[in-house]
């Protein structure tokens, strides 16, 4: 039941006296589109640069970065798994089969409680994309990429990223959605505080791990890869 | 126990003035240390990332635009927000005042049987106080942010709108926390601090099925809500409880999704001093199966429309609460926030604050700043604040005009004299004469004036005032005309 209140209308009808001289009620849609947007939209680096860049942020925030090719994916995320000294494993409900790696247990989320998944020790999903500028990873929850908690109470998340899903810039990746998402997270790094003195400390609520595999789906463009390295960092001296 | 030995005041209408409120940070070295501390050390970050951006001016330009297009078709965008939103599952509740917005709040936790409820930081929550009203109402609210939890267990007041807790130290933290959580063996590494709020809060998050944020941006195409925060405790929140009730004052709506390709680069950049903050959320309405069945949004007006119909002040509300500006006000690194007597401090909250009080309260805040314009170089969305100050200054002056107690307002009568002195040739020479005896007596030898009694003494108790010369100029020149070359 809501409250029977004419609030709404007095509020509103408020707003459009304030807003008299101001609206353009008939053409909002070409007043929006002549906004000034002359901020930079399309990156300026080779598709080696920008998965360069990317996993270079991704390990300023501490997260754990590996490389891999589309055909060794599953061996890599054995290996981190392993390396992780963990056991006990959310899968969000989507994850290919292939990716759930033997001699763990595995818990499928099939819209597991939360008590459940919090008796497991890390998680492993998909991702949208990523934004290598501010070394962003992507969540539209998919059903590869899980539900919104499968990747938030587990303290250590490894999140697959395809390099043909990295862009550079964040306009780059608005750009790419079609459609809005009805539900996005967008994760750069380990949850983190500077809340005390400002020294940041990572690992507050959210997963205090984040491990990213890199997978490399563009073939031959990122032999380029060392080439590019060095001319972003000639290009950050200058 | 806090370290603070006085206990602000941030409700506008009951703060003493800025003048008076700011007396007792003046006095507390430990706590004005610790906002230069913080402040310090988030400008030296946001400048280094600003520097970095290529096209900061450009950001800002479009950020500025977005914003003021929002405002000037708030209308529009509000009933496309409420539209969208309620397609999507969400209720979306409009509440004229704190009174009402507090009402709906309750009424919402009331049908959920909630004796608990789980926060999120916000701002505008503070701004009508729900804290005090919901535990009158006997139900419990438990911010989830670090530096929320530092101020609600130390019974403190938020200084700042994105690090509340700045004015508070370490050590300050670890005796909130051993003796509120009761661990004794607790040390003042903030990594130590960090996880002992982690345990604390971890039950209640998986246990309390009701849950109140702020909202950084209402999405009209989408009526969907953005939050951008660092620790996951909004995203704890956004994802665990059966409810959630966002609390959001009306300017917080942009047109599209694609909006925040700008908002997001300038927020955190501004904000905190990172790329991009960990964590970032966007949902519309209600998904099943995924995060709080139930959804409901409280739009809140509580001043703003009548901010929006005036020119000049309007800007005030495409503040996007970065709090840039009190991070660059050397006004606010001298006093942190709690001087204000506002839950908005800073630049930001010296235009804000009177204007959300209709001119009623806070009059002493428009004159809490030097005019330098750090504030307005910063902002991430052009607020002209020393333009809306100016404004705001005039109006308060306006209100003084007609008060018949300004005949006993020595600035007042001594404005007025002047005034009077300095429109009569002979009136002003006279005057000369008259300051040129009588300050005599106390200039010192080396022709500077370091103590004067009375209201002369303000000025003198913290600077000298040079002695007047001998002989005024137009004396000087009317001699010079007299003896020829």
């Amino acid at each position: 039941m809501k409250v029977p209140s004419d609030s709404r209308a007095r509020i509103l009808q408020q707003v459009h006296a304030a807003t008299q001289k101001t609206e353009n009620p008939g053409d909002l849609a070409s007043t929006y589109s002549n906004l000034p947007r002359t901020y930079v939209r399309a990156g300026r680096l080779s598709v080696a640069e920008r998965i360069a860049l990317m996993i270079e942020r991704l390990r300023e925030y501490d997260a754990d970065v590996v490389e891999t090719t589309s055909d060794k994916l599953d061996l890599a995320i054995a290996a981190q798994l392993r390396a992780s000294g963990r056991h006990v494993f959310v899968a969000a409900e989507g994850l290919p089969a292939a990716w759930m790696a033997g001699g763990f247990e595995w818990k499928i989320d099939r819209n597991l409680s939360a008590a459940e998944i919090e008796t497991c020790e890390g998680v492993v999903t998909g991702s949208f994309g990523g934004i290598a500028d501010s070394g962003t990873i992507v969540l539209h929850h998919s059903a590869q990429e899980g539900r919104r908690i499968v990747s938030l109470l587990p303290d250590w998340h490894l999140c697959i990223l395809y390099a043909s899903r990295v862009v550079e810039t964040l306009p780059e990746y608005f750009a790419r959605c079609e459609q809005p998402p009805v539900l996005a997270t967008y994760i750069s790094g380990p949850s983190a505080t500077a809340d005390i003195e400002m020294t940041r400390i990572k690992g507050v609520h959210g997963p205090r791990f984040l491990n990213v595999i890199v997978v490399d789906d563009l073939g031959a463009e990122l032999n380029t890869r060392q080439q590019g390295k060095e001319e972003i960092s000639q290009g950050k001296s200058t | 126990m806090s370290g603070t030995s006085y206990h602000p005041v941030l409700d506008p209408a009951l703060a003493p003035p800025f003048p008076k409120a700011v007396l007792p940070v003046l006095r507390n070295p430990q706590l004005r240390k610790n906002v230069a501390h913080a402040i310090d050390v988030i400008q030296a970050k946001r400048a280094r990332l600003v520097a970095e951006k290529v096209d900061w001016q450009e950001l800002r330009s479009a950020g500025a635009a977005i914003r003021e297009h929002s405002l000037a078709h708030l209308g529009a965008y509000l009933e496309q927000f409420e539209a969208r939103c309620t397609a999507a599952g969400g209720t979306v509740h409009w509440a004229a005042d704190a009174d009402e917005a507090r009402r709906i709040i309750l009424e919402i936790l009331r049908q959920e049987n909630a004796s608990e409820v789980i926060k999120i930081k916000t701002m505008t929550s503070a701004e009508i106080q729900l804290n005090p009203f919901l535990e009158a109402a006997g139900i419990k609210a438990y911010e989830t942010d670090l530096a929320e939890i530092i101020l609600q267990l130390g019974h403190e007041e938020p200084s700042h709108i994105v690090v509340p807790a700045l004015h508070v130290n370490r050590s300050q933290v670890r005796e909130i926390f051993a003796q509120s959580m009761g661990i004794k063996d607790l040390s003042d590494d903030p990594k130590a601090l960090t996880a002992a709020a982690r345990n604390y809060l971890r039950q209640k998050f998986l246990t309390v099925p009701t849950a109140i944020s702020g909202a950084n941006f209402l999405v009209a195409e989408t009526g969907s809500v953005a939050i951008v925060e660092s620790e996951g405790n909004g995203r704890m929140c956004l994802t665990l409880p059966n409810t959630m009730i966002t609390l959001a004052g009306i300017e917080k709506v942009i047109p599209r999704f694609q909006d925040l390709e700008v908002m997001l680069q300038v927020l955190a950049r501004s904000a905190t001093g990172e790329r991009m903050n960990p964590y970032t959320s966007v949902w519309s309405g209600v998904t099943p199966g995924d995060g709080p069945q139930r959804f409901h949004v409280v739009l809140l007006d509580n001043g703003r429309s009548k901010i929006l119909a005036k020119n000049t002040e309007r800007q005030t509300l495409r503040c996007i609460r970065c709090a840039a500006c009190m991070n660059s006000c050397p006004v606010y690194r001298q006093t942190g926030g709690h001087a204000y007597g506002s839950v908005y401090p800073g630049p930001i909250g010296a235009i804000l604050t009177p204007q959300l009080m209709q001119m009623n309260y806070a009059q002493s805040l428009p004159y809490a700043s030097s005019l330098c314009g750090a504030c307005y170089e910063v902002c991430p969305v052009k607020i002209n604040i020393p333009e809306v100050l100016l404004e705001l200054r005039s109006q308060v002056v306006n209100q003084e005009r007609g008060k018949a107690a300004k005949f006993f307002d020595p600035m007042y009568l001594g404005l007025r004299a002047a005034n009077l002195i300095f429109s009569r040739a002979w009136l002003f020479h006279a005057a000369q004469y008259l300051g040129r005896v009588g300050l005599k007596l106390f200039t010192g030898k080396d022709g500077w004036i370091h103590r004067l009694p009375s209201i002369g003494g303000e000025w003198t108790q913290t600077r000298d005032l040079r002695g007047l010369p001998k002989q005024p100029f137009h004396s000087w020149w009317a001699a010079r005309q007299k003896g020829g070359r």
